[in-house]
């Protein structure tokens, strides 16, 4: 009855943490947009009031560029991002219609250990991003937090700048 | 041998024509203990069931997905479980009534100890692999890791103390059971237990994704930790000073029963509501000069009449030794009633008791205490020599006033041959069958010397008798 009631308990935990090991496949293409587009929806309302392109070009740009559905070269912030291990916030570098550069204005760091996460996570989700030219790429394992947050004001930078890779 | 000791009036024994149906409340109360018992065991495997679930559901499989990462995850999962296990521990030792009822004490404190060295193991296993799940993260050897830990990581300087305390508590534990350290060095290096546990809490929260603010891990974790510490805080502080307190109790007479062998009886407001029965044992503290400082535990050698409480002790240590030169009147303070070495742990209906040396004390307030019809129980006691037959009179008069049959063995044990008989008996060819001839149906209750007690357990064994039917009191901590 124990070994039952205890199977149980455990099962529900797991079926409770399917959703982070799914995110967390490397190969999960899918699951991983998924959560993106989640991530794109949640911050909808957020990137409105915080993502602001910080070119003034950029309304410009829109008004004098109407047949390229391309971005306005420009800096475009991110919507701030709450973790438990402190708060997110990247920048978006976009030239010539691709993402040139992704620069973290702010990254987690809860704790010492929350800093040595982040530091080595950005680096390689920077470059994944650069490569992939999108928001949508694979979690980085150990740094679940810190790749999701990142990914999630990326988005909304890339939203606010009218990217759409 | 004459005796001023509190002992109820003999009285007519009960006839046999309530016997059935005393059987069967026998029955029904030890099924009510075993089901508490089960129900206590499910919340153990529960309570480990639970921090893993709770692991898997804050992500912790993906942990099991990268090679380089396994060492963090199972870092934490034996964090985790060993934190869990700690806290059942201390649940343990923490003489909560309803697990005292339920396994008595000395099982209680058995699964405790037996709990010790895993738990040390399973704590050192999350400290060792953190040290290299986190150095790999972090592209440092384990050692750089644990200094990186150590100096620039919030809460882990006092958790690393934690970690060498438990191992300090663990190892003297060890080493004191096999050595026979005094209870004093054993108690004060336990106390060392609770520092350990507290200064190992706050990393738990501060550097755990799991128990991060916000999430209800956190309450759950933390109600864990409250629930543990009040309970012990409660059970073993503010009940007994209340207790003490209330019942007021005194030192009102100190007989010598036999060279090195006083009985104290002790008178106090109130005694009923105790609720004590023969078999238990108090932790007794003399308010005299050089004794109030130490605590020990004596059983009751008399059931309690409801005015008075008797304990008879044997010059074992110090402590003991002095008792003679305790004077009435002194204060007593004690925490208790504790043991289930009493009638409530009767299966059946008959009772074999078999005592030895100063192990006849909580047998003679036992067999006062047990509901027994005429010719259900036999008594069997044990001395090496003349002098070691204290209590026996008063024995042999319960005896007769509830028809039980009464054998003594005295004399020393024969040569080269592991028995708990006397050279005598072991000649003639007794046996504990011999000696009671009911016992594979009777509950047998020992108390004695812990290597004596274990051969009598072994020849109970032997005949077929089921550990349920087997209660013995040991005299150690």
């Amino acid at each position: 009855m124990a070994g039952l009631g205890s199977a149980a308990i455990i099962a529900i935990g797991w079926q409770a943490g399917v959703g982070t090991l799914t995110a967390a496949l490397p190969q999960s293409g899918a699951s991983a947009s998924g959560t993106t587009t989640t991530a794109g929806t949640t911050s909808g309302t957020s990137s409105s009031s915080s993502s602001s392109a910080t070119t003034d070009t950029s309304s410009q740009a829109a008004t004098t560029a109407p047949v390229a559905s391309g971005p306005a070269d420009g800096t475009y912030d991110g919507s701030v991002v709450n973790t438990r291990f402190g708060t997110v916030q990247v920048q978006a570098v976009i030239s010539g219609g691709k993402i040139t550069d992704v620069i973290a204005k702010k990254l987690t760091d809860a704790d010492r250990k929350s800093v040595a996460i982040s530091q080595q996570v950005a680096p390689m989700v920077r470059s994944e991003v650069l490569t992939a030219q999108s928001a949508k790429v694979a979690n980085i394992s150990g740094g679940t937090y810190t790749t999701q947050a990142y990914l999630q004001s990326l988005q909304s930078a890339l939203d606010a700048a009218g990217f759409t890779g | 041998m004459t005796s001023t000791a509190p002992y109820r009036t003999p009285q007519p024994a009960r006839r046999g024509s309530a016997t059935a149906e005393r059987a069967t409340a026998i029955k029904r109360g030890y099924k009510a203990r075993l089901r508490r018992g089960d129900l206590l065991e499910t919340i153990v495997y529960f309570s480990v069931a639970i921090v893993l679930a709770l692991f898997l559901a804050d992500g912790g499989a993906t942990y099991f997905i990268n090679i380089k990462d396994v060492a963090t995850g199972v870092g934490i999962v034996t964090g985790l479980v060993g934190s869990d296990l700690l806290l059942i521990m201390l649940i343990l030792a923490a003489r909560i009534p309803a697990i005292d009822r339920t396994f008595g004490h000395d099982k209680a404190l058995a699964l405790h100890r037996k709990l010790g060295k895993p738990v040390l193991y399973l704590i050192l296993a999350h400290m060792l692999l953190l040290m290299i799940g986190y150095g790999i993260a972090q592209g440092l050897n384990p050692v750089a890791e644990a200094l990186d830990m150590i100096f620039n990581q919030q809460d882990m300087s006092i958790a690393f103390i934690a970690m060498g305390l438990l191992i300090l508590v663990v190892v003297t534990s060890l080493v004191i059971v096999r050595r026979k350290l005094s209870y004093e060095f054993w108690y004060i290096v336990h106390l060392l237990s609770y520092g350990a546990i507290l200064l190992a809490l706050p990393h738990q929260f501060t550097q755990g994704m799991m128990f991060a603010e916000g999430t209800w891990a956190r309450w759950y974790w933390m109600a864990l930790y409250v629930g543990a510490l009040a309970s012990i805080t409660i059970c073993r502080v503010i009940i007994p000073i209340a207790s003490s307190l209330r019942h007021d109790l005194r030192v009102s007479e100190v007989v010598i029963e036999a060279p090195g062998v006083v009985s104290v009886t002790m008178r106090g407001r109130e005694l009923d509501a105790l609720r004590a029965k023969g078999g238990q044992f108090f932790q007794w503290r003399f308010w005299a000069p050089g004794f109030f400082w130490q605590a020990h535990p004596y059983s009751l050698s008399a059931h309690p009449d409801g005015r008075s409480l008797r304990i008879t002790v044997r010059d074992l240590g110090k402590g003991s030794a002095r008792l003679l030169k305790i004077k009435p009147g002194t204060r007593v303070s004690f925490e208790g009633p504790y043991g289930l070495f009493t009638d409530d742990a009767r299966t059946t209906n008959k009772a074999v008791f078999v005592g030895a040396g100063i192990g006849i004390t909580p047998i003679r307030a036992l067999l006062e205490a047990s509901d027994l019809a005429p010719n259900e129980a036999t008594v069997i006691l044990r001395g090496s020599d003349a002098e070691d037959v204290y209590l026996w009179q008063e024995t042999y008069d319960l005896c007769v006033e509830k028809s039980a049959s009464l054998r003594v063995l005295v004399g020393h044990r024969p040569r080269g041959v592991n028995t708990w008989l006397s050279a005598e008996a072991y000649g003639k060819g007794e046996s504990l069958l011999t000696l009671a001839p009911k016992i594979k149906e009777s509950d047998l209750y020992i108390c004695g010397p812990t290597p004596w007690t274990e051969l009598v357990i072994r020849d109970a064994q032997r005949l077929g008798l089921k550990d349920h039917q087997i209660h013995a009191e040991r005299f150690d901590f």
